[in-house]
């Protein structure tokens, strides 16, 4: 256990957590929902977003109004700067995004640390990567929305990066810029882009929390409030403020770096275009293979659990209790006397025995570690001298 | 300390809660202190509470169940479920007949191996003034909660459980715990 992770950072972070034990008790100790704390401000996310959707314009320029220009940045400086608490919504939503991204990193790093990403939750790492990538994409599209200088470098960039992609390479840039150059049609893409591909996280987050019988996905309301809290706090200390308009005839040079987000475009002017996409793609299926068996050294694999068919009683009580959704009810077979037979799925089971603690007629076993076996060791230890 | 059969502690603990490789021997005696044996499992959650009244039965003075910091299981939720089955809210439950004296849950993390000695310590000393043990003593049924409440590695919810005398139907039962929505849980 615990076998390919440095021993003295796992009990660091053990301590850490019984000292935010002592202070803020087990019940409210954020360290216990670290997969959550996304997820709040995913809600966050959606409900600010939602807001901002109602006052945004996805256009670069409206000829019919040329007196009275309307096009995305404007629509993004009536929001910020006429409606009320406008200023505040945006930043909530800009804010919120970065703080997704620090706690999804927060999450993985737990997660790695204690040891919690391989075997059977090898699905949960993998969804886990694509969710962060589409977290990061999606982030970056919001950046394209605004519409100022910055949205324009980010997405002549863009557009040059997907060129060089071979075969495919020229048709997702078609795709990204909605036509062959940017134009109107480009700002609706990129919302269309950054609304649906944030609902596609929905259906990233179902795979994640597939095999997990009670996935904790809210904080307790006392967390969230402080989590709101020091977002509020964030964003009336840093103020929300667009560059200059973008014009399309200009070819601006240099743009504030938003590092959780933006950081990919720093790689894309350092280095050459090909080098990039190499090194995206082997950083993340790199990250995908860190649960590969080879790589981890554990004590042994897992045994998955095993019915004893002529003792179950179909009660369920192990199949409510298995953590990983392991265990499936069956209708016995005809001739029984009961209705329903536990079965084990072995490639999801962790061999944790919870489902052994969970049944009063000693029916399911652990085949390294039979229950019979730890009640006659109790007895002779009990019984000794 | 002296200790007489009638003066065994048995142990049960999650290999990833307090670590007591270290002070133990081979057969999962702890070298201090004569008496404490020792039963490793993967997780607090395999324990039956078939196995702790198995313990009684055979003599054994009490039980200690260990399992990690209650939020922190590796297998995601083993001890809240072991911890809601001695406190009767999850089926299977310990029989009445269990002195609840006599079982003290400690909830650590692995560095904590001196927390441990000391809680087991004391724990013994308790159950040692607590006379030889039988079987189906009649207090049982009257000292329902587990006689964990020093422990502060507590829950408020279990501060509240082990402060009533007796376990009574009202106590709010995990809707997860029963079975078809009908039966509750067995006590």
């Amino acid at each position: 256990m615990y076998s390919s992770i440095p021993k003295g950072l796992t009990d660091f972070t053990l301590l850490v957590e019984k000292g935010t034990n002592a202070i803020v008790t087990n019940k409210y100790n954020p360290f216990y929902y670290h997969g959550a704390l996304p997820q709040f401000y995913l809600w966050v996310l959606y409900l600010s977003g939602l807001l901002l959707f109602a006052y945004y314009i996805p256009t670069i320029d409206n000829a019919y109004f040329s007196e009275n220009l309307v096009n995305a940045w404007t629509s993004v400086n009536y929001i910020t700067n006429t409606i009320p608490m406008g200023a505040v919504i945006r930043g909530i939503h800009r804010y919120a995004g970065d703080a997704m991204v620090i706690t999804i990193l927060l999450h993985a790093l737990r997660v790695w640390v204690t040891d919690r990403y391989r075997q059977y939750r090898w699905i949960q790492w993998v969804t886990g990567i694509v969710l962060l990538l589409l977290v990061l994409f999606v982030g970056q599209t919001g950046y394209y929305l605004v519409w100022d200088e910055r949205s324009l470098i980010l997405t002549r960039m863009t557009v040059s990066a997907l060129r060089v992609l071979p075969f495919v390479g020229p048709g997702i840039a078609e795709w990204f810029l909605n036509g062959t150059a940017i134009t109107n049609l480009t700002l609706s893409n990129f919302l269309f882009i950054h609304i649906g591909l944030s609902f596609f996280l929905l259906f990233g987050l179902w795979l994640h929390y597939v095999r997990m019988t009670r996935p904790v996905m809210t904080p307790p309301p006392a967390i969230n409030y402080i989590l709101m809290a020091v977002l509020l706090l964030v964003v009336f200390a840093y103020p929300i403020s667009s560059g200059k308009m973008a014009d399309i005839n200009s070819t601006p040079t240099s743009f504030d770096i938003d590092w959780f987000f933006l950081f990919p475009y720093y790689m894309m002017a350092h280095m050459d275009l090909t080098v990039y996409w190499v090194a995206l793609i082997g950083i993340t299926l790199a990250v995908c293979f860190i649960p590969l068996p080879s790589l981890y050294k554990a004590a042994a694999p897992v045994e998955a659990a095993e019915v004893v068919l002529s003792k179950c009683v179909g009660c369920r009580l192990c199949s409510l209790d298995c953590p990983y959704m392991a265990i499936e009810m069956v209708p016995a077979p005809a001739g029984s006397r009961f209705k329903l037979l536990a079965t084990v799925k072995p490639y999801r089971c962790s061999g944790c025995g919870v489902c052994v603690g969970a049944c009063a007629f000693d029916a399911i076993d652990l085949p390294n570690l039979l229950d019979s076996d730890v009640t006659a060791q109790i007895k002779a230890m009990a019984e000794s001298q | 300390m002296a200790v007489g059969s009638e003066n065994k502690v048995i142990t049960l603990i999650c290999e990833r809660a307090c670590d007591l490789s270290s002070v133990t021997d081979a057969s999962g005696e702890v070298k201090e202190v004569s008496g404490l044996h020792v039963v490793k499992l993967p997780c607090s959650g395999m324990i039956q509470p078939l196995m702790i009244e198995a313990a009684m039965k055979a003599g054994a003075a009490g039980v200690i169940v260990t399992g990690c910091q209650l939020g922190d299981c590796y297998y995601r939720e083993g001890n809240r479920m072991i911890r809601d089955r001695l406190l009767g809210n999850r089926p299977p439950g310990l029989k009445k007949t269990v002195d609840r004296r006599r079982v003290l849950a400690l909830w650590l993390a692995r560095p904590q191996k001196d927390r441990f000695l000391s809680e087991a310590k004391e724990f013994m000393h308790l159950v040692k003034g607590l006379g030889t043990p039988t079987p189906a003593p009649a207090a049982a049924s009257k000292a329902a909660a587990p006689a964990a409440s020093k422990a502060e590695d507590k829950t408020p919810e279990e501060k509240a459980a082990d402060a009533k005398p007796k376990v009574s139907k009202d106590i709010p039962v995990n809707p997860d715990a029963t079975v078809d929505g009908a039966k509750g849980p067995e006590r």
